[in-house]
């Protein structure tokens, strides 16, 4: 994998004339946004003001303002889209095949929800999924591919109101595990016994959504993790001390709320995040290296994965 | 009356529940056991393999070799005491090892297709093997809690359940990884 330096020689040599047209483009984007901003802010004005000489009651300038608001977002997504698509195609899209040959990049796909749904990780099923930035490919003799995703679970009250809640928000990662196994092993962060120690534990054990608990002999791993599977000598011939120390590290690492699960002879890693990947901010400038630089460390996140889990090395007998 | 019957019967309940549980916890002990001992077999299996296909290139580890195997045999042969047993799938590993790290000397035999696919073999089973090791410890150190805690510590003594020792992770399952270091390079 290339390094950030590597980058920016990528970036002086390669990237900048693209940057250059494209910052042309977001330059004027950005007037668009300014003045068709500024005629509906107008607009609004002049009928609050109607709307107040005609006497009428609060809840019709309420409305107003959420009409204005869902207004100017429409408005900026509608003027923003294109830009944001040109961008992605030209730049992230290099960045991705600089960092590793073996990558492609698509904007628009994503990991399947069937994929989500089959990691175990999550055991409410998502009502509202969706997700951009797939990238897929090959890193030495680790297939992989990850993509931003945004997954929701719907919820009703008393009253029949709908509620969506958050599920997961952030990357999810799926690669081929080098080692062959049938079940199913699941590492959850351990919230549970981090606030209420031996207590949580024993809320833990009574999770039979899960399956058995497993008990690990790494210390700083239990601490941070709680491990459940249908096989007990599996779920440790997956997680082996090294592995455990590497995980550990990943988590330190990301600083980041981090799910890891091991179905189908695959690894699955999620890692949330709030705020958009890969999404280029239309009032900043692109020839700033600092955002490109920004681009790169969230992609070497997940593509560091096979590295940092040591993906890579064969020498148990699946090839 | 009620009161008492209601007394009688929670206790009983009680005892059942907690009687369940230690016969859960010795039985989960055996159980992790008898699959140790089936890697071990599974081990066996591969060594007249292994042997087989070194012994051509390996001229100077011959001695080693032909120490393997004898173990081996002692070990199939059933009539060996169970620290006996501990002891002579120390020495295995240990001899296993030596060989593993002797292959470096002998380019052809690493290249060798056959003795590759062996080696990822052996390298499997004694990842699975210190696997079902560290299960046995869990599961033992599950059962010890058991046996000693109060309240389930009387009923062990009742039922004549003893503290039951852990597994020592041998010096060789760790010296293991530098092997696989050293393969790592081609």
């Amino acid at each position: 994998m290339k390094t950030l330096e590597e980058l920016g020689g990528y970036y002086n040599a390669v990237l900048m004339p693209e940057l250059r047209v494209i910052e042309e483009k977001r330059k004027k984007v950005l007037k668009k946004v300014f003045l068709w901003g500024g005629s509906i802010c107008g607009l609004f004005c002049l009928i609050l003001v109607g709307l107040i000489l005609l006497g009428l009651g609060f809840q019709f300038i309420i409305f107003a303002v959420v009409g204005l608001a869902a207004a100017l977002g429409l408005t900026f997504r509608l003027l923003t889209a294109n830009y944001t698509g040109e961008f992605k195609t030209k730049i992230i899209k290099k960045i991705v095949s600089f960092i590793d040959e073996g990558l492609s990049y698509s904007k628009d796909g994503c990991i399947p929800r069937a994929d989500f749904i089959l990691s175990k990780i999550f055991h409410r099923r998502p009502d509202r999924y969706r997700g951009d930035d797939y990238v897929s490919g090959m890193i030495d003799k680790t297939k992989l591919r990850f993509s931003e995703v945004y997954a929701e679970y719907e919820t009703r009250d008393s009253k029949g109101n709908r509620h969506w809640h958050k599920l997961f928000k952030g990357l999810f990662f799926i690669a081929d595990f080098n080692k062959d196994f049938k079940g199913t092993t699941v590492v959850l962060p351990d919230t549970a016994e981090r606030l209420l120690g031996g207590l949580g534990s024993f809320f833990q054990k009574m999770n039979v959504v899960r399956g058995q608990l497993i008990k690990l002999e790494d210390p700083e791993f239990e601490k941070l993790f709680a491990v459940y599977g249908d096989d007990q000598i599996e779920a440790r011939y997956i997680l082996s001390t090294s592995l455990m120390k590497r995980i550990v590290d990943f988590k330190k690492k990301t600083g980041r709320q981090i799910y890891l699960s091991f179905v189908g002879s695959l690894i699955f890693v999620a890692v949330s995040f709030r705020k958009n990947l890969f999404e280029p901010n239309v009032f900043k400038t692109v020839l700033d290296f600092g955002q490109i630089s920004e681009y790169y460390q969230d992609l070497e996140l997940a593509i560091g994965v096979v590295e940092d889990l040591n993906l890579n090395t064969r020498i148990w007998s699946k090839q | 009356m009620i009161a008492l019957i209601v007394i009688i019967a929670v206790v009983v309940v009680f005892w059942v529940v907690l009687y369940n549980t230690m016969v859960g916890k010795k039985n989960q002990v055996n159980n992790v056991f008898a699959t140790i001992d089936a890697l071990l077999k599974k081990r066996y299996d591969l060594i007249p393999n292994l042997v087989a296909t070194v012994q051509q290139y390996m001229e100077h580890e011959r001695g080693t070799l032909t120490d393997i195997t004898e173990l081996r045999a002692k070990a199939v042969s059933g009539n060996v005491s169970e620290n006996e047993r501990v002891n002579l799938e120390n020495k295995m590993s240990k001899l296993l090892g030596g060989i593993m790290v002797a292959v470096e000397n002998y380019p052809q035999l690493k290249a060798n297709e056959n003795f590759m696919q062996l080696q990822k073999s052996m390298n499997e089973i004694e990842e699975q093997i210190s696997a079902a090791r560290r299960s046995y410890n869990a599961a033992v150190t599950d059962y010890n809690n058991a046996v000693e805690m109060v309240p389930t510590n009387m009923l062990a003594s009742i039922m004549g359940y003893k503290l039951r020792e852990l597994f020592e992770i041998p010096e060789t399952q760790r010296e293991n990884v530098n092997v696989k270091e050293l393969f790592k390079k081609d």
